[in-house]
């Protein structure tokens, strides 16, 4: 029933993308199904080899990504002392957009298939560790009492208890992991691969192929989006059930006074300053394009090289602000408005999570064509990167609105909008910050690679243009003042959650 | 390396000295001194939240004492506990959820190291027989219990403690437990340690009935059951003369 309705569904939008490009006939914005189908078949051995050369790296990035992830996961665990500094620091490098990681890879790796693995890899280590976090915790006292009554410590209570106890969320955490690590491929093989669907989208936008644009999205969405399936179907199918989560940086706790929270930011760039120069000397990388911390501060002492390094930046952060701004606002209001309509929400949630799975690098060129390369078109990518995951969250917030408190105020009338304003908007509230600060990393990444790909302005393109001049002294700065700006926006979005939370939903900060 | 002897299952006595414990401001437990001889089963009654789950947990090393010493022979528990010479039945069951009866029981042996011959007997014993392949979702909170109780057993350990094991099992069931399981650690030489909210319950599979005050607990009446074993029943008149005595003291505190 409910699959021949999507069916429907499915075969009605198919028609109305097929009239759309009758339409626009001759516009390079649409290509319509049949044509992609055609464009698909009549290339099907080049597509197929590129798919699979994508997907080769992707999975290995999958595996070593994953497997780095339960490694961090298990340590915090076991040490918990250790979470705040390795969360601090997964997170930074994660904030890294991988167009900025991508060139500076591709020098350390050379030629070959090294930093399409880094990239996927890079792109699904952080919700992995996020999922598994939670999932290792998600063990009742009672279970790890009866560990210690018959002796055994934390070694054997994660491998016997917490492993197993965790796999549910880790079920999650690789469904969200499989199109992210289709993307972390797709943007190595932008930095100078020789074969994958990333070169072909490269080539085919650069030639204003608006066929060979559409069909490449098609394939790598479709791809990307079977491999989400795929693992949640398999999950469900070996666990019976998988929850419901929010994966999320975790928020910086309230109790801790201003100065403390200094002292830790301070050490924690101490820290990330001291990694960076011990593992460039550790490997005793090249000098030359291994920049290390002090070869990047004396080359922004030279005024020219801050001021090109400043306007880039600027650029870019007037870029992706009001995106992000409207992504998250568009989700929450969506998602405000759903909710007043349950039918209306379930039909909505499957296809705002299906559409979650779409990597950004898919439809990327497709909205560079529909909204050109300037503002506007950057705008659209940041924000819609950022729209549906921001959308699944605080429906999921939602739907958590105490069930007795939404009876108590229907016992007496209260109105929808009353119930959404004193109820359900704070319910949502933790669901929409956590969406805010996981929107952070989607956002910058959104902005760089859009800068890449077409705007042609801002630090995207300064990174690849210094990549391809051999200028490393530039690229590595831009890398370090890209972390200081993710750590800023973090730093940002926290303070005006704790104020928000504090006037709306006092009781969440506690 | 020569392997040592083989160690006598049987139990070593608890030894208490001066053992206090709070939680935050909250007194649990008021200086308790006492020796639970070896081989010997004692109850422990008092009212609800009176601090006899802390003084079970703290026998088991999972509360450490604010102060005093508990000695389990002549070891800290830790020490028994890494020699597998521990079993606990919780006041709730926390069976292992992706497990089934059968697997649930045998982890008691296989975190103590000790063969798991005796699974599918004790799942039995304790009316699970049929229900040895279904998980913990699939039984009512009284089998959860028995389950639990089975892998409590199963480790043949030297100190059984038991939390309110019967508190969620239907009387019928409850009564015909209370005769056929003490065998199995009685005659083991375990020494036994259980809480439990029926007097008469205590009475009938105890050799001592310790009392204890409202909270923060001290020891206010110690009874000592000497029955023999075609007594404990739980009609008989010498169950219910002692059961009297017990109720009398813990009256008298109020
Ligand atoms: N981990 C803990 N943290 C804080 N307080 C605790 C903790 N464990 C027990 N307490 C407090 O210590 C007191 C004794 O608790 P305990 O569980 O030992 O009681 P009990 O006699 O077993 O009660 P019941 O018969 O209801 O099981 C209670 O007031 C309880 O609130
Ligand atoms: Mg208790």
């Amino acid at each position: 029933m409910v699959a021949s309705r999507s069916v429907l569904w499915l075969a009605v939008a198919l028609i109305a993308w097929e009239a759309l490009d009758r339409a626009l006939h001759d516009s390079v914005l649409v290509a319509g199904p049949i044509a992609i189908l055609g464009h698909l078949m009549d290339n099907a051995g080049l597509l197929a080899r590129a798919t699979a050369e994508t997907a080769r790296n992707a999975v290995l990035g999958f595996l070593w990504g994953n497997l780095a992830a339960a490694a961090l996961a298990a340590l915090v665990v076991v040490v918990p002392r250790l979470e705040r500094v390795v969360s601090a620091l997964a997170l930074l490098l994660f904030s890294l957009p991988l167009i900025a990681t991508g060139p500076i890879l591709r020098v350390l790796f050379g030629p070959g298939n090294g930093p399409q693995v880094t990239l996927a890899a890079l792109a699904v280590y952080y919700t992995t560790f996020l999922a598994l976090l939670v999932g290792l915790r998600a063990v009742s006292q009672s279970w790890t009492d009866l560990m210690a009554i018959y002796g055994r410590g934390r070694w054997s209570t994660l491998l016997r208890i917490r492993a197993r106890a965790s796999l549910p969320y880790l079920v999650i955490g690789l469904q969200i992991a499989a199109p992210a690590a289709f993307l972390g491929a797709m943007i190595g093989e932008f930095t100078g691969a020789e074969r994958g669907l990333g070169v072909l989208t490269l080539r085919a936008m650069r030639g204003l192929e608006t066929e060979a644009t559409w069909a490449l999205a098609v394939l790598s969405a479709g791809t990307a989006m079977a491999a989400y399936g795929a693992i949640g179907w398999l999950g469900g199918r070996a666990l019976g059930y998988v929850p419901v989560i929010l994966l999320s940086a975790s928020r910086p706790r309230a109790s801790r006074s201003f100065a403390a929270r200094l002292i830790e930011a301070a050490g924690i760039a101490l820290l990330v300053v001291a990694l960076w120069q011990v593992a460039m000397d550790a490997f005793d990388l090249n000098r030359f394009f291994a920049k290390r911390p002090g070869d990047v501060l004396t080359f922004l002492a030279t005024p020219a090289n801050r001021q090109t390094l400043l306007a880039a930046l600027g650029e870019t952060i007037a870029f992706t602000i009001p995106g992000y701004v409207a992504g998250l606002v568009m989700g929450a209001g969506l998602a405000a408005l759903l909710v007043l309509s349950p039918p209306l929400e379930r039909a909505t949630m499957p296809i705002a999570v299906a559409l979650r799975a779409v990597p950004i690098i898919a439809t990327a060129p497709l909205l560079v064509l529909a909204f050109g390369r300037g503002f506007t078109g950057t705008m659209v990518i940041v924000a819609v990167m950022i729209f549906f995951p921001t959308l699944v969250a605080c429906l999921q917030g939602l739907r958590q609105a105490p069930g007795q408190i939404v009876d108590l105020f229907g016992l007496y009338s209260a109105s929808r909008w009353h119930l959404l304003r004193s109820v359900r908007i704070p319910a949502m509230l933790p669901a929409f910050f956590a969406s805010a600060r996981m929107a952070v990393p989607a956002a910058l990444l959104a902005v760089t690679t859009a800068e890449w790909l077409a705007t042609g302005r801002g630090i995207g393109v300064l990174m690849a243009m210094t990549a391809s001049t051999s200028d490393y002294n530039m690229l590595w700065s831009c890398v370090a003042a890209l972390g200081l700006v993710a750590a800023a926006f973090f730093a940002a979005v926290a303070l005006v959650e704790r104020a928000v939370l504090a006037r709306y939903a006092p009781e969440q900060l506690a | 390396m020569a392997r040592p002897v083989a160690l006598d299952t049987g139990g070593a006595a608890i030894r208490c000295e001066a053992v206090t414990k709070s939680f935050g401001k909250v007194a649990a437990v008021a200086s308790i001194t006492v020796t639970l001889a070896a081989g010997r089963t004692t109850a422990l009654v008092g009212p609800s939240g009176c601090g006899k789950s802390t003084i079970l947990r703290m026998i088991a090393g999972l509360e450490a004492p604010d102060s005093g010493t508990i000695l389990l022979g002549s070891d800290p528990p830790k020490a028994v506990a890494r020699r597998g010479g521990l079993a606990m039945a919780f006041q709730d069951p926390s069976l292992l959820p992706w497990r089934d009866v059968r697997a649930n029981v045998a982890l008691g042996a296989e975190l103590a190291r000790k063969p798991a011959d005796a699974v599918d007997t004790l799942i039995e014993l304790v009316g699970l027989g049929g229900f040895a392949g279904h998980r913990p979702a699939e039984l009512s909170g009284g089998m959860r219990q028995r389950a639990a109780i089975a892998r409590s057993l199963v480790s043949a350990p030297e100190i059984l403690l038991l939390d309110e094991p019967f508190g969620a099992v239907d009387a019928m069931t409850r009564s015909r437990l209370n005769a056929e399981l003490p065998p199995l650690w009685r005659d083991r030489g375990t020494t036994a340690v259980l809480v439990t909210h029926s007097v008469e319950e205590a009475v009938v599979l105890s050799d001592r009935v310790l009392v204890l005050s409202d909270r923060p607990a001290r020891i206010v009446a110690d009874i000592a059951i000497d029955l023999a074993p075609d007594q404990r029943g739980h009609d008989t008149q010498a169950v219910r003369a002692l059961a009297q005595d017990v109720f009398s003291t813990l009256e008298l505190k109020d």
